[in-house]
């Protein structure tokens, strides 16, 4: 090459310099070694409305398991002496028009929607991973198949699924949850086929290829792992619209029925009273809300602090 | 030379362009390349963007399938492994990408990560003893064994692609391909990994198939060194010889375009002879694909496809040498 003129250049001892030691430590990292987890945590700390809502829905979860064990009222222990009851301190949501205490009933009912919703997700997680994963890894005409089948569950509404699966196995949770998962994997199916396309191509995934991985290690350890935070978002918004489907339907009267509760079902009974005795209303009501808040602000907190790019 | 390790025989891959119905144009990415690499011999492969040199290498690992020719590795043909035969194929040839912020998947440690390759072809009997490889594999590289529990996002570029590098050796490789390692670098840290590969060359043996834009480390790395110009080989040779007695019209131009770092020499050189752009891959001109810029092009070379021919102990496909 023509740096060859460096060669004419006269080398004398006074150009140099010894090497700073310091240059013998330029391999060491400072930084604390933190995983993934550790590291999006300390993200999700940051954002302090996610917080409050890991909290009360923490807060609804312990409730929701320990008030009807402890309590001395049962969700379906009628008192003809007490009905239609204001707030009080031995009961503290009031009473309802058979004189069951709502306080327990909420709680009760909150075991049947945090159940039907995280239940459901997390069915709607697994099939839409692996389904997803597959479709979008081998690519051609296998994904040209699973996808239109994708397509064809879409394009139905989901309501048509429960009432059909609902004539079929009676109304009770179990077919709820049927109705709403064979409706709703096909999003998070969706969204791992894209994740999965884009990502295969990248160099990690054809190192992993050329070490000679097996599809499955590929796929699963390398594709879905890299994609868990999309993942991951998807599923917390995937638990406060399955528990609005299960409140919905109990609403209009299709879903959990009496003396079960959900938060649906009390809707629904108080909605007849609702003259005489509004209070009954907002209890269910304000459940539903405050928990779908508190996961969607749960949802945006861990879409943030799992996106890298927002670090 | 000796029973080489590698040989390409007219190898061909194209990729179907479009969609199901209909005609649609082929893009002959690597066409008709012929070459062989001998044991502990480093080839280097240039060309510009998009003449098929990543293709190539890629071709030859099997991520994507030859549209015709042969590829033997130590004597076999492996265009049609399968099985366990593809799996210990896997073990002799591996291959350092180009972009190390892209070739290490963020979710696992470096230990996870070298440890991988161990751990799909069965090598060491425990955990413990492969972590004893992997902190051998990262001294070797330069790296300290108590990196082996961080994240890649805690490494800068050149040291990820010592990563890929260990990663790449920790199957005791006979043959690696070299995807641009260099070119995602900046220029200090270049330095360092070509040194690195060398020394690597020199402890084991390997042979390198050394893939870069970059001439002046494909000449300092290479023993010989490939032009490639859409697709095809047009000149093959000794590096040195290649350097200073370029025949091929493109492999001249291609070294006139490399600057100089001083102005006096720059501005006295000659200017690059050829014009105009890259013809398309998908609408490759007849007869010799560089003659639509070449400054010597002639009817003939129209008319017929140039083949490598032994001129001066070196191979050119031009038909300025008879």
């Amino acid at each position: 090459m023509n740096n060859l003129e460096l060669k004419d250049m006269e080398w004398t001892e006074d150009l140099f310099e010894p090497l700073d030691s310091s240059e013998q430590n330029s391999e060491f990292i400072a930084m604390e070694s933190k995983t993934f987890l550790q590291d999006s945590w300390n993200r999700f700390k940051k954002n302090k409305l996610a917080l409050v809502g890991l909290v009360f829905l923490v807060l609804m979860i312990l409730m929701a398991i320990f008030v009807p064990m402890f309590s001395k009222y049962s969700y379906d222990q009628m008192d003809m002496t007490a009905l239609n009851q204001l707030p009080s301190a031995q009961h503290w949501f009031g009473t309802d028009k058979f004189g069951r205490d709502i306080f327990v009933r909420v709680m009760y009912g909150a075991r049947i929607s945090l159940a039907v919703g995280f239940s459901a997700a997390i069915i709607c997680l697994f099939i839409g991973v692996v389904y997803g994963g597959i479709s979008g890894y081998v690519g051609g005409k296998v994904d040209m198949v699973m996808m239109r089948i994708v397509d064809i569950i879409y394009a139905i509404p989901s309501l048509l699924y429960v009432i059909f699966i609902m004539l079929i196995f009676g109304s009770n949770v179990w077919s709820i949850l049927m109705g709403i998962c064979v409706s709703s994997w096909v999003g998070m199916a969706r969204l791992v086929r894209s994740q999965v396309l884009s990502l295969k191509e990248q160099e990690f995934a054809l190192a992993a290829y050329v070490l000679g991985a097996s599809t499955s290690r590929i796929l699963f350890k390398h594709l879905i792992l890299n994609c868990i935070g999309a993942i991951i978002v998807n599923v917390t918004l995937m638990v406060p619209s399955a528990i609005f489907t299960e409140a919905f339907l109990s609403f209009v009267g299709i879903g959990i029925s009496a003396p079960a509760s959900s938060w649906g079902t009390l809707a629904n009974e108080a909605r007849g009273l609702i003259e005489s005795n509004p209070i009954q209303i907002i209890w269910p009501v304000g459940a539903i809300c405050l928990t779908m808040l508190s996961l969607n602000f749960i949802g945006d907190g861990v879409g943030e602090a799992l996106d890298p790019k927002k670090k | 030379m000796s029973e080489p390790i590698l040989q390409v025989e007219h190898l061909k891959t194209y990729f179907a362009t479009g969609g199901r119905f209909g005609k649609h144009p082929v893009v002959k990415a690597v066409n008709d390349v012929s070459f062989s690499i001998g044991h502990h011999e480093t080839l280097g492969l240039v060309g510009e963007s998009g003449c098929g040199k990543s293709t190539l290498g890629r071709t030859i690992v099997k991520i994507n399938q030859p549209t015709g020719g042969k590829i033997y590795f130590e004597g076999k043909d492996i265009t049609s492994l399968k099985g366990k035969e593809l799996k210990d194929f896997r073990r002799d040839v591996q291959m350092i990408f180009q972009d190390p912020y892209a070739s290490l998947n963020s979710r696992m440690t470096v230990g996870e990560i070298i440890r991988e390759p161990m751990e799909i072809h069965g090598l060491y009997g425990s955990t413990k003893e492969r972590d004893e490889k992997v902190c051998q594999l990262l001294e070797t590289v330069g790296l300290k064994p108590d990196h082996i529990r961080r994240y890649p996002h805690e490494f800068s570029g050149g040291q990820r692609q010592r990563i890929c590098i260990s990663r790449a050796l920790a199957l005791n490789p006979k043959f690696i391909i070299c995807d641009e390692p260099i070119s995602a670098l900046d220029v200090s840290i270049q330095a360092q990994i070509i040194n690195l590969l060398q020394k690597i060359q020199e402890d084991t043996g390997i042979s390198y198939l050394f893939i870069a834009h970059d001439l002046g480390a494909v000449k300092h790395i290479s023993h010989r060194i490939g032009v490639m110009y859409l697709g095809s080989l047009v000149e093959l040779g000794d590096s040195d010889e290649l350097y200073h007695n370029p025949k091929h019209p493109y492999t001249q131009a291609l070294l006139q375009s490399i600057p100089i770092p001083d102005p006096k020499v720059e501005r006295a050189k000659k200017p690059v002879e050829i014009s105009g752009e890259l013809p398309s891959p998908l609408n490759l001109p007849s007869g010799c694909a560089f003659r639509t810029r070449c400054p010597h092009a002639c009817e003939r070379c129209a008319k017929e496809t140039p083949q490598l021919r032994d001129v001066d102990g070196r191979q050119v496909a031009c038909f300025l040498y008879k």
